[in-house]
């Protein structure tokens, strides 16, 4: 289960080109992240796999089914957290599971594991205003996560915090995806966090939005034993980490200066 | 919200249905005799009532008469609330004493309702023009007085600074910051009190009064006069329509020269 | 701190408003008694009225059915103004069929229906119910209306994201979302509710607050006028602190409504 397919996916918003011919596979448990400038058109890719938006032409598909309208089998995670302010951490987590007619003693059960995965076990009957931007967008991905969806959608959930909280919560993602393994798709415009995280990161190039390259991440992170580091910063001491950070800037510093001409 | 918006020609064409329904229904009930003729009687009954009163007296005037005579009371009620009210504001949002002592008074008397004061309009002021003009007072002042003192009140203490340290009087900074500096709210406040103000107006033509379209309502009521009744509010219902574009038109224009709005 | 500042304030503004209402006509007689009640025709008017009673019934008894009125006419004014509200919100085609109709009659101010409710339903509290729930109705409708207006498109995506379906969608999320401007509107609607039964018990009807204040005027009896108009602000300050301490519950994960 899981996979996300585009084909030769086009957008156009209001006779402006925004994704041009996009065509990327995401296999099972795969962590893909897409970097780009503002407005390359990261987002809506995002949004057309959450079924937010359709394409003006082509097909994404999730596990070889169409997408056609939003649905708890794509859980998103929003970069401003948007929790429903009226609901406690638990009620934002139960809502989910209750609209896929899950048993009360299972939706408890879940829901606890799940507050125990994310450190949030003391905060389920705060409410989102009671909690700091980190611990918000912890209830996000623990709401995203408790639904066991076949894919994770992220868009730059961590954009919204502070420096400091933004590398813990980068650290805890790295930890929660070798525990429990998801198809993640991972909008972001920090190079460094997309190396970091992903397995493979999507270069896009803007107006019209196009994949310029794929860059494949995991086998070096394999080679050079990654893991070992439980810290960001240990790991972008790496030369390895280094020489793809690099690659990925100078790809990006290209499209700006083909963009200035 | 629900989708995107609809276009020009589908907002058009629900609109147009829903006005249809609703004339239908009306027209419906009334022509069935399901509701007696006499209490609701057709659109076009209530149309060519209106266009006869225009020119046909009943309660002792022809409707723009009444209308007349309603504006009269409305716009000498208006204006003393407003003479009033924004002096007023602006003096308490500039002076703390003042503000001290009034607030209260205020603050208890925004519970009683406007039309409450009609006995004693009547008691002080007669039921002829003054009872009226007091009233509309009562529900025009206190968006006037409250408008007035917010935009003082929360006038940037830099402008207040720079007027102090180029040694202005009270007055003065009073005419020359405070009330230009507050305009914006104080507009926005007479819009309120133009509303509430033209509520009240009917509330008591329809109690004290011998003229006026709320005079000629309730005698049309007490004649069982169904369609002079439904006029009397139609009347009223366009004129005050008019009353609120005027102002808004007016904000705008006083908004766009400072500024404010492009 | 400020807040203390006023309480005094407020404290010495009443005790100095009765000095000088004794002033004005006890004391000096400035103002004549047939213009004014002095504190001590006042307190008579209001014994009177307590006990013996006055226009047809004791104080508790005027308060009260005008209460109950307001009451009525309020919760059904809220009960079909704000799903209307949540629907035309919700819905563009509802809002477009809607919107004439309603420019028709929303700048007929409230007080207007007056004749036309007691035609319709003459002068016993049918008619009041009719004219407070027209009057209430509107700024309901209307608040509710841009309240839903006004949710952020994150907010829709969210619940859609997790596949909630269209009725709890309504009851959780869409009425929550909504609610702070559901709450002013219904400010809105007391405030319009007490003024138009006020106005319309003074037309005509047999018990409540107004018709204390119609047979005082007829009476030329200023000491009761007074007694009715304090009525009046009591019950409206009454009923909007019960409104705002309701507001408070519901609204209590709201941030902006806890300063």
């Amino acid at each position: 289960m899981g996979s996300i397919r585009f084909d030769s996916v086009n957008k156009v918003f209001g006779g402006v080109k925004a994704l041009d011919d996009i065509n990327l596979e995401i296999a099972e448990k795969e962590f893909v992240a897409i970097v780009g400038p503002s407005g390359c058109g990261k987002t809506t890719c995002l949004r057309i796999v959450a079924g937010f938006e359709t394409p003006t032409s082509g097909i994404v598909s999730v596990n070889g089914k169409r997408v056609t309208a939003p649905g708890p089998d794509r859980a998103v995670v929003f970069q401003q957290f948007v929790l429903f302010p009226w609901k406690t951490v638990r009620q934002n987590i139960d809502l989910g599971l209750r609209n896929k007619n899950f048993a009360g003693d299972e939706r408890e059960r879940l829901i606890r594991s799940v507050l125990d995965l994310m450190n949030l076990e003391s905060y389920a009957d705060a409410f989102p205003h009671q909690l700091s931007g980190g611990m918000q967008q912890r209830v996000a991905i623990a709401r995203a996560y408790v639904l066991d969806p076949e894919v994770l959608l992220m868009d730059e959930p961590f954009g919204a915090l502070d420096a400091q909280t933004r590398v813990l919560m980068q650290e805890e993602l790295v930890r929660l995806s070798r525990v429990n393994p998801r198809t993640v798709l991972f909008i972001t415009h920090s190079v460094e966090e997309a190396v970091y995280l992903a397995d493979r990161v999507a270069i896009m190039t803007r107006r019209p939005g196009r994949i310029k390259e794929v860059l494949d991440i995991k086998t070096v992170r394999n080679e050079e034993r990654w893991n070992r580091f439980q810290r960001i910063e240990d790991v972008m001491d790496l030369d390895s980490f280094i020489h793809l950070r690099t690659h990925v800037w100078k790809s990006l510093r290209e499209e700006k200066r083909e963009d200035r001409q | 919200m629900s989708g995107r918006p609809l276009s020009l020609g589908e907002t058009i064409a629900w609109g147009l249905a829903g006005l249809i329904l609703f004339l239908g229904i009306w027209t419906t009930l009334s022509i069935s005799g399901l509701v007696p003729r006499q209490f609701l009687p057709t659109p076009l009954g209530v149309i060519t009532r209106f266009v006869q009163l225009l020119t046909t007296p009943f309660a002792g005037a022809t409707l723009p008469q009444h209308l007349a005579s309603s504006f009269q009371r409305y716009l000498s009620g208006m204006m003393l609330a407003a003479l009033v009210g924004v002096p007023l504001g602006l003096l308490m949002g500039w002076f703390r004493l003042l503000d001290d002592i009034l607030s209260p008074i205020f603050e208890g008397l925004r519970f009683i309702a406007p039309i409450a004061w009609v006995p004693f309009a009547a008691l002080w002021f007669g039921t002829g023009i003054g009872g009226p003009v007091m009233i509309i007072f009562a529900g025009a002042f206190p968006p006037c007085l409250i408008n007035a003192y917010r935009g003082a009140r929360f006038v940037d203490p830099r402008l207040i600074e720079a007027s102090q340290m180029l040694g202005t009087g009270h007055l003065r900074t009073i005419l020359e910051v405070l009330l230009p500096a507050s305009i914006p709210s104080i507009v926005a406040g007479l819009r309120v009190a133009a509303g509430l103000g033209w509520q009240s107006l009917v509330g008591a033509e329809l109690i004290v009064a011998a003229a006026g379209v709320g005079f000629m309502m309730v005698q049309a009521q007490a004649n069982v006069s169904t369609p002079t009744v439904m006029t009397g509010m139609i009347a009223i219902g366009i004129a005050g329509m008019l009353i609120d574009v005027l102002l808004r038109y007016g904000e705008a224009l006083i908004l766009r020269r400072r500024g404010l709005v492009v | 701190m400020s807040g203390h500042r006023r309480i005094w304030a407020g404290w010495a503004t009443l005790a100095g408003l009765v000095l000088f209402w004794f002033g004005l006509t006890t004391w000096t007689g400035i103002v004549s008694a047939g213009r004014f009640p002095s504190p001590a025709a006042f307190w008579l008017s209001l014994v009177q009225i307590m006990t013996r009673g006055y226009a047809g019934g004791q104080l508790v008894t005027h308060a009260w059915h005008s209460l109950e009125l307001v009451a009525m006419g309020f919760l059904v004014a809220i009960a079909t103004g704000v799903p209307l509200g949540l629907w035309i919100g919700w819905s563009r085609r509802a809002e477009a069929a809607i919107n004439p109709v309603f420019l028709i009659i929303r700048p007929i101010p409230p007080l207007a229906w007056i004749p036309l409710a007691i035609l319709w339903l003459g002068l016993g509290d049918a008619a009041k119910i009719m004219v407070i729930w027209f009057a209430a109705f509107v700024p309901s409708v209307i608040n509710t209306f841009s309240g839903v207006r006004t949710i952020e498109r994150p907010v829709i995506e969210a619940a859609q994201m997790l596949g909630t379906p269209l009725w709890r969608f309504v009851i959780e999320i869409l009425s929550p979302a909504a609610a702070p401007m559901i709450f002013t509107g219904m400010r809105l609607s007391l405030q319009a509710a007490w003024t138009t039964l006020v106005a319309a018990e003074l037309v005509g009807a047999l018990v409540g607050v107004g018709v204390v204040l119609n047979v005082a005027q007829q009476d030329i009896y200023p000491g009761m006028i007074l007694v009715g108009m304090l009525t009046v602000g009591v019950l409206g300050f009454a009923t909007t602190w019960l409104l705002s301490r309701v507001e408070h519950r519901v609204l209590a994960w709201n941030v902006a409504a806890k300063d």
